[in-house]
């Protein structure tokens, strides 16, 4: 209720700016930096800020508000909604399909996560230790997924998983016949192998974000280690990884919320299936709005998602901050 | 000995990641030139399945589209982003204690969880099968970034330069677009590059809200993936045309979009 309050009071607040916006600078010349003449350099500030404050409210604020409102109401999008109270939320709780979502997501954080920020701290430091020709070659290389489209990247890797596609024949190459198999078609095994692309997109990220970190830990604490006669190995536990917390944090936030949010690479690979075996919150949600609308469902399908990377947002923030 | 072993094993390792990041993208390539539908690579090499896939797939209707789209949005976005950004970094707004966090919490609310309300409140304004109202959603949601990424930006700036400006008489329009806006063109290339992948790239939005002459490249290749199932080569040419655009400036100018999504992601 207030965000919608502070968002509607912007264009009030701005005409009022508007008249004296052009005198502002001139006051503020004849008299100094009195408070009033400040006063009028912010209100320019505020006719400045506005075009893109007012479409902002009215694109994210607005909706955002509505989308707890729908929420407690059950609708098709053609009839008229009824008040259903909490019941979209609680179906969390009793609608086994809408939980297991949550189950899946807990093993794409593994893949999208976990595993990445291993990968990226390995990386990472083979890179920073490096310091030689070449390296930004690497750099670029893993980097390079970030800048692909999801629907490419989606293609890319159903290509991969084909049954006849080079996984497939890499291992009957090397004999391996029996393991060969539809992978993004088999219940065990199509969430791992949409969880394996996340890692792949993710993990030249996290590299990127701890070379940056790295750069930064004074020189000093690796001299005194090696020093202590630290070799590689525990030079990285005891001096880069204490070092990096504040960018593993940043890493755990977006790849936790990334794994939260997937859409389009399931979209395109599997749609959530084979059954539910990959459906994620986002894409029940785009299948209860658009696909078999309960939209009032879909509402509370994107208010929980919100909560939840707002709350490890805030808990992985604190967390970090506290050690 | 011992430093040279060290030396090798780093190489040896970061080149087995590499090739894994690079197996799927030459495996693409690979079918993407190749004679067979199946897509096994081959020497012989069909540049113009690119051709074929081109036109099968409409491409140049959709990528009319998405580039109407990114450009727009990449021009609305820049302006209102200096403007914000002007406005938070040097002038002060009013009211700032309250809009700035708000702006901040912009950045953390995804799509996902306005998306439902969007869809039907626009599909009212007849925004839906629109452009217009893809770009103004867009230009919306880049808002809270644009601000951030100018914001700090105009900050970095010495104070000292706004004020002789403001001895010689010049206003605020003016010391924005005379003064300080070609002192901070590094910062608004990495932002243009930035909005223009996140908008070229953009599949959820444009997957909502335009369908049939409307589609976007994304959602165009989306549909023709499906209906070339038993033609990888051409869908793979196709998937190589849509992520052209982007490819091409992340070669160019590489260093400019880590940097960019670096800063982006640590937001301090």
């Amino acid at each position: 209720m207030s965000i919608a309050h502070a968002g509607a009071a912007v264009p009030r607040e701005a005409d009022d700016g508007g008249s004296s916006a052009t005198q502002a600078i001139a006051t503020r010349r004849r008299r100094g930096r009195t408070s009033h003449a400040r006063r009028r350099t912010r209100m320019a500030g505020l006719l400045f800020a506005a075009p893109g404050l007012l479409i902002y409210a009215g694109v994210v604020l607005w909706p955002l508000v509505q989308s707890l409102q729908y929420s407690f109401y059950k609708w098709d999008g053609i009839t008229a909604a009824v008040w259903v109270g909490f019941e979209n939320y609680l179906s969390f709780f009793t609608d086994p399909i809408l939980r297991s979502t949550l189950g899946n997501v807990l093993v794409l954080i593994v893949f999208f996560s976990l595993l990445p920020i291993a990968l990226g701290l390995l990386s990472a430091a083979l890179i920073t230790t490096g310091k030689r020709r070449g390296m930004a070659i690497y750099r670029w290389i893993f980097f390079l997924p970030q800048v692909l489209t999801s629907v490419v990247i989606a293609l890319l890797f159903k290509r991969m998983y084909a049954p006849e596609g080079p996984i497939n024949e890499a291992l009957r190459a090397i004999g391996l016949d029996a393991l060969t198999k539809n992978w993004l078609g088999d219940f065990t095994w199509a969430l791992p192998a949409v969880g394996l692309i996340g890692t792949w997109v993710t993990f030249g990220f996290c590299m990127v974000l701890f070379i940056a970190g790295a750069s930064s830990i004074s020189p000093e604490l690796y001299e005194a280690a090696r020093m202590d006669g630290a070799g590689p190995v525990r030079e990285f536990f005891s001096v880069t990884l204490p070092g990096l917390r504040g960018q593993i944090a940043v890493a755990l936030t977006l790849t936790i919320t990334a794994a939260l949010r997937a859409f389009d690479l399931i979209w395109i690979t599997t749609r959530g299936g084979p059954g539910t075996s990959t459906l994620t919150p986002a894409v029940a949600l785009y299948k209860a709005a658009f696909v078999n609308p309960d939209v009032g469902q879909a509402a509370a399908i994107g208010v929980v998602m919100a909560i939840l990377c707002l709350i490890i947002a805030v808990v992985i923030t604190r967390v970090s901050e506290r050690e | 000995m011992s430093v040279r072993s060290e030396k090798i094993w780093n190489y040896v390792i970061l080149t087995v990641m590499a090739l894994i990041v690079l197996w799927p993208v030459g495996t693409f390539i690979a079918a993407a030139l190749s004679p067979d539908r199946a897509g096994r690579p081959s020497a012989d090499l069909q540049w113009g399945n690119f051709l074929t896939a081109w036109t099968n797939a409409e491409f140049a209707q959709s990528m009319t589209v998405s580039l109407t789209i990114t450009v727009a949005v990449v021009i609305v976005g820049t302006v209102l982003a200096l403007l914000g950004g002007y406005a938070f970094g040097v002038l002060g707004v009013v009211g700032d204690r309250v809009l700035f966090p708000l702006i901040l919490l912009g950045m953390m609310i995804s799509l996902e969880a306005i998306i439902v309300p969007l869809y039907y409140q626009f599909r009212s304004l007849g925004l839906t099968d629109n452009l217009l109202g893809v770009i103004l959603i867009h230009v919306g949601m880049g808002v809270p970034f644009g601000v951030f990424w100018m914001r700090a930006a105009f900050r970095s700036l010495p104070r000292g330069i706004f004020e002789s400006a403001e001895m010689d008489g010049a206003g605020p329009m003016r010391m924005l677009w005379s003064i300080a806006v070609p002192n901070l063109m590094p910062a608004v290339y990495t932002f243009i590059l930035l909005s223009f992948m996140w908008t070229w790239n953009d599949y959820f939005l444009s997957l909502v809200f335009l369908h049939g002459d409307n589609q976007t490249a994304t959602v165009a290749l989306g549909v023709f993936q499906g209906r070339y199932v038993t033609q990888i080569n051409l869908m793979a040419a196709g998937g190589l045309i849509v992520a052209a655009p982007v490819l091409i400036l992340y070669v160019i100018f590489q260093r400019k979009f880590i940097s960019g999504m670096l800063a982006g992601a640590i937001k301090e």
